[in-house]
């Protein structure tokens, strides 16, 4: 039998009496002789028995965590309930979100035997928060980076971003995002929000050239436009969790058109269904899937100027082991109508085809899309092989291909998304001309 | 910092400097809320026993989080005093885990030094009920025909607060736990019963 003291400091000048008083009482406090006790309130937990079925916020937000964060959740679903692994995974969430408080809740699940998790993050009446969400450079196509507050009060998120991105579109566009949204609606199954959008946008001297002969041009909604602004109303709904339908309209205006008409509208309904899902099948292995069909329709009805449809399919898989990774995506999409220059698809940027310069492949884009890319990863290393094709309708596609090699890796503060650094070289007869790609969360 | 709690940490120093543990015992006494007479003792097989049927500490912030699935600790003491309120003679400490069974809808009680000790499928009546039969204290080690006082105090606990070591339950952590000030998202609990002499009690 062992009666510990703590360093109290003085506080022992009178506990010791008292324990030795209590002993000479023969108070009824006998300690256990046990050696194996632990203080196992986790496992006195009536639940324990349970399998935890799903994780997932009480408000469907889609917080920002960190790979281990989300890793630590896929290895909880499917194990038994560990109260004492459930608080450490609440503080390292509130430490990540730097919340006030995170509490977990446990629901009966859908199968006996079975309960969900539903945690509960606490911003203390409001947070406010800033962060870089990417930041990238291509020696091609230059720097792109986005900077982003955000702030929640109660089911309430606002958002604005400053934003300069010269990679994912043929125009060159700055301006800003604002975003309201309120989550947590229908028990956390419906979310609304409004987005507001204004850029400023430039152009390649080889997308104006292109721009000039209008032949090739017949697919194209409207010429360069100087800036645009877009008000986009929408709405989120949970179907089966983690399958979510987003609904909403855009309401775009192009503005200082070349043309007499001086602006233009591309009005359209949006629609994204989205499936995302991560899970753990071993300890060491972890498993993600993220797939989605959008659908934008620009049609007379909302008043638009140009009457388009755009259909875009993504899915993107990966599995990681300690030391391995694979991550195959695959890209499809097709345009019908006039669609502006920002729906159009590109390659050749600091995520897709990657060695290739977009300029070269298409300075104006394509209307129908067709890619795929494969990465391999050991510890930090990475290589990489790229392929796919921008096209008009009736032109015939041509296959580009590209390969490379870098480090990616999450450290430290970055840990919330990895960084890479790369060299990729596009596959071409004649000469290679690699490509340096550099940044983060991109 | 309150004015309950300057005054207690102000008498908490001068009983380290006097080392009275009866200056302490009285402070603790005074700092709490106490509801007269709710408390029977009663003498079972050479244990006195308490009954408390008026006392419910599954409520609140605690039922809450007990509904959400969590397992919370609640610690007990029970102190008997004799001649005064402030001498007291004896005292059993305990924790108890309560979990409520999402799917069951059930309590399940645990005594945490003796994991052998719980009552499963239980009412939260019944369950408030297990905990208190389970703390006693020896009628042996009692002062037999003198004035006696019962008391019982009963706190919600982070189930994170250590109290167990590898070598055993830390009864020191148990007791520096009512040394202190309660924290404000803590429930507390007490009562104590009217002067009573074990002779009074019918041995059950």
């Amino acid at each position: 039998m062992e009666l510990r003291l703590l360093s109290w400091g003085p506080m022992k000048l009178v506990l010791i009496p008292a324990l030795a008083a209590f002993t000479l009482l023969g108070q009824s406090v006998t300690p256990v002789s046990d050696s194996g006790l632990q203080d196992q309130s986790s496992d006195l937990n009536v639940n324990s028995r349970y399998i935890i079925e799903s994780i997932h916020f009480v408000d469907q937000r889609q917080y920002k965590l960190s790979t281990s964060a989300l890793d630590e959740i896929s290895r909880l679903v499917g194990a038994k309930v560990s109260s004492e692994a459930l608080d450490r995974l609440a503080l390292r969430i509130r430490a990540e979100l730097r919340a006030h408080d995170v509490t977990f809740k446990l629901t009966r699940g859908a199968q006996p035997e079975a309960v969900r998790v539903l945690i509960q993050v606490d911003r203390a009446g409001g947070s406010f928060d800033a962060s870089v969400p990417n930041l990238s450079y291509n020696s091609t196509l230059g720097f792109t980076g986005t900077g982003q507050l955000t702030s929640t009060i109660g089911a309430n998120a606002f958002t604005l971003r400053a934003l300069h991105d010269g990679d994912t579109l043929i125009e060159r566009f700055s301006g800003i995002q604002a975003k309201y949204e309120r989550v947590g609606l229908a028990h956390g199954r419906i979310s609304l929000g409004f987005e507001f959008d204004g850029y400023q946008d430039q152009y390649s001297n080889s997308t104006i050239a292109a721009l000039a002969n209008s032949s090739q041009t017949s697919s194209l909604g409207a010429g360069a436009y100087g800036s645009r602004l877009n008000y986009e109303p929408s709405a989120t709904f949970v179907l089966a969790a983690p399958l979510t339908l987003t609904v909403g309209l855009s309401f775009e205006q192009l503005n200082n058109l070349p043309s007499a008409a001086r602006s233009e509208s591309a009005n359209a309904v949006i629609n994204t269904l989205r499936y995302h899902r991560r899970w753990t099948e071993s300890g060491d292995s972890t498993q993600e899937l993220d797939a989605g069909y959008s659908l934008r329709a620009a049609t007379t009805a909302l008043g638009t100027d140009l009457a388009y449809t755009r259909h875009m399919a993504h899915l993107k898989y990966n599995y990681s082991s300690r030391t391995q990774s694979v991550e195959v995506t695959m890209l499809a999409g097709a345009i019908y109508g006039q669609a502006p220059l920002f729906e159009r698809f590109a390659l050749g940027d600091s995520t897709l085809l990657r060695g290739w310069n977009k300029y070269d492949l298409d300075p104006l884009g394509g209307n129908r899309l067709a890619y795929g890319s494969v990465t391999y990863g050991y510890h930090i290393m990475r290589v990489f092989y790229d392929t796919g094709s921008v096209w008009d309708q009736g032109k015939s596609p041509e296959a580009k291909d590209s390969a490379g090699i870098g480090v990616s890796s999450g450290l430290g503060v970055l840990e919330k998304g990895a960084f890479l650094v790369a060299l990729a070289f596009p596959l071409r007869q004649g000469h290679v001309t690699p490509v340096l790609i550099a940044g983060m969360n991109f | 910092m309150t004015v309950r709690a300057s005054l207690h940490s102000a008498l908490l120093n001068r009983a380290r400097k006097q080392g009275s543990l009866a200056l302490l015992l009285s402070l603790q006494l005074a700092a709490m809320t106490v509801s007269s007479t709710g408390l029977l003792p009663r003498h079972v097989a050479g244990d006195l026993h308490v009954n408390a049927p008026n006392l419910h500490f599954l409520t609140g912030k605690s039922l809450s989080r007990l509904h959400d699935g969590a397992a919370v600790p609640f610690d007990f003491q029970l102190i008997i005093a004799s001649g005064s309120k402030d001498n007291v003679v004896a005292r059993s400490l305990e924790r108890f885990t309560v979990s409520y069974d999402v799917w069951e809808e059930k309590f399940s009680v645990v005594r945490v030094r003796d994991f052998r000790r719980s009552g499963m499928r239980l009412s939260a009546s019944s369950a408030e009920s297990w905990c208190l039969d389970n703390i006693v204290i020896p009628t042996a080690g009692l002062p037999a025909g003198q004035q006696l006082w019962a008391r019982l105090e009963i706190r919600s606990a982070e189930s994170k607060e250590p109290l167990a070591t590898t070598s055993g339950i830390n009864l020191a952590t148990l007791i520096e736990i009512f040394s202190r000030p309660s924290r404000p998202q803590q429930d507390r609990w007490s009562v104590e019963s009217a002067p009573f002499q074990l002779s009074d009690l019918k041995p059950q």
